[in-house]
């Protein structure tokens, strides 16, 4: 049974579109719109109207970021891009490049001596050099400084003063490009990594009695925080993914996600299920998300709890892996409320040690550093949070409060709250201040140092990001419409870490240093969005 | 400012908000509550005053014609055409206008729209139950059924005993077209009038922008809605989700073929039909819905914009 | 279940649902929340969940970098062996 069997296609909506016409400007005052458009009836497309038919998503955004004290310093552009779909299915694909360099604290704690640090280095040595007459040794560091050395230096370790053994006793480590130079050949490296050295460190109680090797040596003054200035990575990540509604779900979405760089790669894939109700206005949700990660740290992986020393070390890499599973729940209350809760459960096993990281160990009176050692972390860590998140259109001002408890097996606790607002300022012209409060509980393996002597714990490590702290950020976004389809902003950033810098029961001179070696940071972001057909 | 509330068919009761005016965004919005559904008349203007004179002028326009037509008014057109027992009744010329359209529109759909496809409702209640009525009561209630038993020669009305007419298929996008009418009438100033869902814009917003309208498709609460931009003309909505029959896992929609005296069956969900004019859309989205599963061939057919949800 | 486009949910799924326990969950909490034709404020950019993924993707980043805490807004910023 068909509405029309023989008339032209379109003959119903000429005649219908005539007669609602007549219709409406039938009878009393015709509307200047109604009146307009009886004139150009003869258009064929009624009205313009367009629905968000397929149509295309693209952000960028540009990142700089920088620590005081000179530390870290990143910056990092990227792009995502999202094609909305006529059946509702939406493609997105991302892309983020980090560069990364500056000092990072090394863990160990300060001291009133200068502290020198020893960490491989590789050599390529190009033929004939190996006697150390002339010639051009490149050294690789390992943070991406390939530098041509000029071989041949002569004196004794530069800036010693006065500083622990460099080194140390090591066991079956491979002497990788350690080369047989001499026992007190020291070539100075003449980067920007600042003011490390090469050195010829012998390999004393290996069994062949006279190898040596190179490694990377570099001192930190007396009553300073031991930070590693050749710090330097880069990384490029990807993602790519799919969701669409699908059988009796609202959406079900599928993402692949790859990050790499020089010492560490990640591939991780997570798949999502939502199903809506009530008018659309609550959406439940669960996510589920794996990831395998490969740790190859430059100059092998480090056997926990070992003296620091600038052997290879036998193993290249080890793997972790990551399971997070997020149950979520969106809810309309109003026309003006939204309020998104997430419980997230997780699970890492595996290598989850700071390959770089060391933790000093200290005379039991004085607190004078005797060793260096290789930081050590549980290999499982289990992790659950709790997340709310409300936002309010008040039209002038929507206010957002985001709350978030966390808690892991490892002991650490935090409440982080989030809080902003956005004042419409002219017609797409708003700004968006923002203040964060997060504070956390230490790990129960988290030391400032070990005393030399007594019985070595199974975990510990001195990274502050484990320690107890608290930080505050404080912030602003700024944005307008350049176009109704386009958005450009811009958004700064200040976040400060605080913590205890003498912390009770301080062995001897370490009561005298600043044991807390958070971050104050800051960072600047400017993005473009734009949409369209 | 509480507005006296004019009577509604379906008061329930329950208190019914008075008319609001409040800013949004740039425009002002006035919302009010008739025809069983909010409505809203929304403004781009910073005069208050003149966003609530326009939101008044459409509101009593809603309310007029709402009362002039409410098929449970004995005071109403309808009222007196349904109690008219078999004689002739002179209609006035609005009324005249209206039932002339809806005249041409049973003739263009073969029948499929009838205004006097009413009585089917009791018989059949969508209240989501399974209480689908027996062979005998279908049959029982044809004779009532069919606009070419009518006797019309404008602006004379002749209905057969025991026939009724109902303009609820069409009075409330009558209205919301009649209240831009108004709203023009007040203020030159973009306006949109929106009565559950059924809309229409006078134009484009200032700098050309065009008004933005969230249909129940949203995809995931809180997520960016299926967002109709229209800068001109109307949408308007046929089906509702809640209101059906269930009954041996047939789903019988409320729209009801009065050929057959029976719900369509396979008919989309719901239609949204973009066109001029509110009247016209409303009347392609119904007509959709009374093809069944064709529904959107039949669209794509007359080049309508039109958007289906099975 | 809804579509801007023509999907076609098929109808025996959809009385499944109907029948399941998260039905309970619907009727349960039907009254809350805007109509439909109130979700024009809903449906702006800036009341959506994430309005700016890649400033979160950001932040999420950064202090995923420098703090203990992962997660919660979504997954934890993984991917990086800053931590």
């Amino acid at each position: 049974m068909q509405l029309k069997t023989s008339k032209p296609a379109g003959h119903i909506r000429d005649t219908l579109a005539t007669l609602s016409l007549g219709l409406i400007a039938a009878n009393a005052a015709i509307s200047p719109a109604a009146a307009q458009q009886s004139t150009d009836n003869t258009d064929a497309t009624p009205g313009e109207v367009t629905l968000t038919l397929p149509y295309f998503e693209v952000g960028s955004a540009y990142l700089s970021y920088a620590e005081s004290g000179g530390r870290v310093r990143a910056t990092e552009p990227s792009v995502d891009f999202s094609y909305h779909a006529s059946n509702g299915g939406v493609l997105t694909l991302g892309f983020q490049e980090d560069s990364v360099s500056g000092a990072t604290p090394n863990g160990a704690a300060p001291a009133d001596v200068a502290q020198s640090f020893v960490t491989p280095v590789q050599v390529k040595t190009s033929a004939a050099t190996s006697s150390g007459g002339t010639g051009t040794t490149t050294v690789t560091t390992g943070f991406g400084d390939d530098t041509n050395v000029s071989g041949n230096g002569g004196e004794g370790g530069e800036g010693g003063g006065g500083g622990t053994t460099t080194g140390g006793t090591t066991t079956g480590g491979t002497t990788t490009g350690g080369t047989t130079t001499g026992s007190t050949t020291t070539v100075t490296v003449t980067t920007a990594s600042g003011g490390s050295t090469i050195i010829s460190v012998p390999s004393g109680s290996g069994t062949g009695g006279t190898t040596a090797v190179l490694g990377r040596q570099y001192t930190v003054p007396a009553n300073t925080l031991p930070m590693d200035r050749g710090f330097q990575d880069q990384r490029f990540a990807g993602n790519i993914g799919w969701s669409q509604p699908l059988g009796p779900l609202s959406l079900a979405g599928v993402t692949l996600s790859y990050s790499k760089e020089h010492d560490y790669s990640s591939i991780s894939g997570s798949a999502s299920v939502a199903k809506d109700f009530n008018d659309h206005n609550t959406t439940l949700s669960f996510a589920v998300n794996y990831s395998s990660a490969t740790s190859t740290p430059f100059g092998g992986v480090p056997t926990p709890l070992t003296v620091m020393n600038p052997q290879w070390k036998t193993v290249a890499s080890r793997k972790k892996s990551d399971m997070d599973l997020v149950l979520g729940l969106t809810e309309v209350l109003t026309r003006r409320w939204i309020l998104q809760a997430n419980l997230s459960y997780g699970h890492s096993s595996g290598y989850q040690n700071d390959p770089y990281r060391i933790i000093s160990q200290v005379d039991g009176v004085t607190g004078e550093p005797v060793d260096y050692l290789y930081e050590s972390r549980p290999g499982s860590r289990t992790r659950e949070s709790f997340y709310i998140d409300n936002k309010i259109d008040f039209d002038w001002v929507i206010p957002e409060v985001a709350l978030r408890y966390y808690h892991d097996n490892w002991g650490i606790s935090s409440e982080t709250a989030d809080i902003s607002a956005r004042f419409k300022l002219y017609r797409s012209l708003y700004v968006l201040p923002n203040v964060r409060f997060y504070q956390q509980s230490a790990a129960n393996f988290f030391h400032y140092y070990l005393v030399n002597g007594q019985s070595l714990p199974a975990y510990a490590s001195s990274d502050i990001r484990l320690g107890k702290f608290t930080a505050v950020t404080l912030g602003a976004q700024i944005g307008f419409n350049v176009t109704d389809n386009s958005e450009i902003y811009a958004r700064a950033q200040i976040y400060q870490q605080t913590g205890d810098a003498h912390p009770a029961g301080m062995i001897g001179q370490l009561q005298n240093q600043n044991m807390f070696s958070g971050i104050k940071a800051s960072w600047m972001m400017v993005g473009y969005t734009w949409s369209f057909n | 400012m509480a507005l006296a509330m004019a009577d509604t068919h379906r008061s329930g009761g329950s208190d019914r908000p008075a008319s609001t005016l409040a800013r949004s965004g740039a425009d002002f919005r006035y919302a009010f509550h008739a025809m069983a559904t909010p409505c809203e008349v929304r403004v781009e203007t910073d005069d208050a005053a003149l966003a609530e004179a326009a939101g008044r002028a459409a509101e009593a326009e809603a309310r007029r014609i709402e009362q002039k037509f409410s098929r449970y008014r004995e005071d109403s057109v309808v009222g007196r055409i349904n109690a008219s027992r078999g004689r002739a009744i002179e209609l006035d010329a609005e009324t005249a206008q209206l039932i002339d359209f809806a005249a041409q529109c049973f003739e263009m759909s073969g029948g499929l729209f009838d205004i006097t496809s009413g009585v089917l409702r009791k018989i059949w209640r969508f209240d989501g139950s399974d209480n689908v009525p027996a062979p005998e009561q279908i049959k029982a209630i044809q004779p009532f059924v069919g606009w070419q038993k009518v006797t019309w020669e404008t602006p004379m009305l002749t209905l057969p005993v025991g026939m009724e007419i109902d303009l609820g298929g069409l009075g409330k996008e009558y209205a919301v077209d009649r209240a831009l009418a108004a709203v023009g009438a007040a203020t030159r100033e973009p306006a949109l009038i929106n009565f559950g869902g059924d809309l229409v814009v006078s134009g484009a917003r200032k700098g050309g922008g065009r008004w933005k309208v969230a249909i129940e498709s949203v995809d995931h609460a809180g997520q960016m809605a299926a967002m109709i931009e229209l800068a001109d003309g109307a949408i308007a909505t046929s089906g509702d989700a809640r209101r059906f029959l269930l009954k041996d896992g047939v789903r019988y929609c409320h729209i009801l073929d009065p050929r057959s005296c029976t719900p369509v069956t396979g008919a989309p969900r719901s239609v949204t039909v973009a066109a001029k004019t509110c009247v016209e859309a409303g009347m392609f989205a119904t007509l959709s819905m009374l093809q069944g599963p064709r529904a959107e061939a039949f669209l794509k057919e007359e080049g309508v914009r039109a958007w289906c949800i099975w | 279940m809804k579509h801007r486009g023509f999907v076609r949910v098929r109808r025996a799924a959809r009385l499944a649902l109907a029948l399941s326990a998260l039905a309970l969950l619907t009727s349960a909490c039907a009254s809350i929340g805007p109509k439909p034709w109130e979700k024009d404020l809903m449906a702006r950019k800036e009341m959506s969940v994430n309005p700016y993924p890649l400033v979160a993707a950001a932040d999420d980043h950064i202090y995923f970098s420098k703090e203990a805490s992962s997660g919660g807004r979504g997954f934890a910023g993984g991917g990086c062996g800053c931590n």
